[in-house]
């Protein structure tokens, strides 16, 4: 990594064609793009190495952009374990019910495509950031991209509503370049200085809080019954009291994240510490039994764009273009979430339409709205829309609490046997229902829920 | 584990200024008090003593959170300076 050196290059105006800013997998996605069409680009980063600001405890679901801008990507890149067990429990009373998924295991075969099964499109991959962001900046730096580590952009040159550079804090400093790539991340500041939007919200975000566990890779490999490098994903419905969101925990090779993601208004109107439910989940029945004798070794946060498309702002200006989560771009609708893949994606298309922008010299409002077309037409933008109503869903309060409590009272009187006559499901759900939730509202719920999800 | 080992686990390169300033006086009859409890590093924290919030920069992870809680504006809110502030090392 080249030393931080701002101030060197106030006296190279025009040595750059674009600027990218935050090298995280939407930023340096971007910058390769860019100068893989031959553009000379400069990546800025505000952490002392791309990473050291990142903290993630999940899982990057497999696309294929990253391959088409470093070859053998997915061979190369240092990730922990392929996931091929995805378990979504809901926890109520004293109980919990899972759904289990598991794909086909192929782990005699060697790791072809990274993934240890036949079919790596069913495979997330576990990894940690402060490793994978600066490796894949690396990657970028091979390309030919000028990256600049401890380097915080304080704002754009801005003149007619056009972008033609930024402003670094502390060195006194403009870089110019007719583009500029913000990837700054959820707050998405640059992007709002530019009045692409009007300030990301708390009814937007959720805050992910997370806690690192060191245990061996075979004590993994045994309670979370994987072979080689394969890993599994956690999700827990009703562990938040109340809070909607959702506790996980996600296995790397030798470490277990364990955390929750809050949303934000719901954790100020309920007026709980994040760290305090962190505590009480890691000490309660699913995790802790998970967890036995790990030792703690780091913890963190973060807040994620959770509203659908509804946060999404504009996504470009004249000599501006916007990507990763600065973009919004990032979703949960309860049984997926997505954020890494949708980056690296839009940080690719957005490196592109850069670069076909340069090349004719027209990086005009109108021109770079193409960049939006072009979201449009992957999968990101597409599936933001699949899953709007479902994200909507999220917001339902019950989902959080009610719903929980009722499925276990459900599960319980199914296996229960106690000598009385057993009941079918049907009169079983009534009485779980009892007192808990309308019939009407079951209803309302389930159709919304279906709009959301069939 | 016990919630004060999560902070003690934390690294950081501390810049002698504050990246973030809290305008305590502007904040002073805030009912909901949001940024005490929602912040997840505790950098929030209420003086009975002298009826105000007290705000530490030091432990920030730069997140976010109280910037988007407060409803004062009485959070003036920045990333710390380049190369400053928390370090993940492991993440």
């Amino acid at each position: 990594m080249p030393p931080a050196a701002p101030t060197t290059l106030g006296s190279d105006r025009g040595a750059f064609d674009a600027i990218v800013v935050g090298a995280g997998p939407a930023g340096t996605s971007a910058a390769l793009a860019l100068a893989q069409k031959g553009f000379r680009v400069l990546l800025l980063e505000r952490g002392d190495y791309p990473g050291a600001k990142n903290m993630f405890g999940g899982m990057m679901a497999y696309c294929p952009a990253p391959e088409e801008l470093v070859p053998g990507f997915w061979e190369r890149a240092p990730w922990e374990r392929a996931v091929t067990k995805r378990v979504l429990s809901v926890v109520g009373g004293g109980s919990s019910t899972s759904l289990v998924f598991q794909a086909a295991s192929d782990s005699g075969r060697p790791s072809a495509g990274g993934g240890s099964t036949s079919d790596q499109t069913l495979t997330g991959f576990t990894l940690f950031r402060p490793q994978f962001d600066r490796w894949y900046a690396e990657q970028a730096v091979a390309q030919g991209v000028t990256l600049l580590t401890g380097c915080r952009v304080e704002g754009l040159l801005l003149h007619d509503g056009a972008v033609w550079g930024v402003r670094i804090a502390g060195a006194e400093d403009v870089v110019e370049a007719p583009v500029v790539v913000a990837c700054d991340g959820t707050l998405s500041l640059v992007a709002q200085q530019a009045g692409l939007h009007t300030g990301v919200r708390a009814e937007h975000v959720a805050l992910g809080v997370r806690a690192l566990y060191a245990l061996s890779e075979e004590g993994i490999d045994e309670r979370f019954a994987l072979d080689g490098r394969e890993g599994a994903t956690y999700e827990f419905l009703g562990c938040t009291e109340g809070i909607r969101g959702g506790s996980f925990m996600y296995t790397q090779t030798e470490t277990v994240s364990v955390g929750m993601v809050l949303h934000l208004d719901s954790l100020k109107a309920r007026g709980v510490p994040p760290y305090g439910l962190l505590e009480r989940f890691v000490a309660s029945p699913p995790a802790a039994s998970l967890l036995r004798a790990a030792r703690l070794v780091e913890y963190s946060a973060h807040l994620l764009p959770e509203a659908g498309t509804r946060m999404v702002p504009r996504l470009s200006a004249a000599g501006l273009l916007v990507a990763g989560d600065a973009a919004g771009l990032c979703y949960t609708n309860g049984l997926i979430q997505e954020g890494m893949n949708l980056a690296m994606t839009s940080g690719l298309l957005a490196g592109r339409v850069a670069a076909e922008a340069l090349a004719e010299g027209d990086l005009s409002a109108r021109r770079l709205a193409r960049y939006a077309g072009e979201l449009e037409r992957s999968f990101v933008l597409k599936d933001m829309k699949t899953f709007d109503r479902a994200v909507d869903f999220m917001r339902e309060d019950r989902l959080f609490t009610v719903y929980p409590r009722v499925i276990s009272a459900l599960m319980e009187d199914l296996y229960r046997s106690d000598g009385t006559p057993k009941e079918k499901i049907g009169p079983l759900a009534r009485r779980a229902l009892k007192g808990e939730l309308p019939v009407r509202a079951l209803i309302a719920d389930l159709f919304r829920g279906g709009r959301g999800y069939l | 584990m016990i919630v004060d080992d999560l902070f003690d686990l934390v690294s950081y390169r501390i810049h002698p200024e504050a990246h973030i300033v809290v305008d305590a006086e502007g904040c002073k009859d805030c009912a909901h008090r949001a940024c005490t409890f929602s912040c997840p590093a505790r950098c929030y924290t209420w003086s009975e003593e002298r009826a105000r919030v007290e705000f530490a920069y030091e432990a920030c992870l730069e997140c976010g959170t109280c910037l988007l809680v407060c409803d004062r504006k009485a959070v003036d809110w920045h990333y710390p300076p380049g190369g400053y502030g928390v370090r993940f090392r492991l993440t």
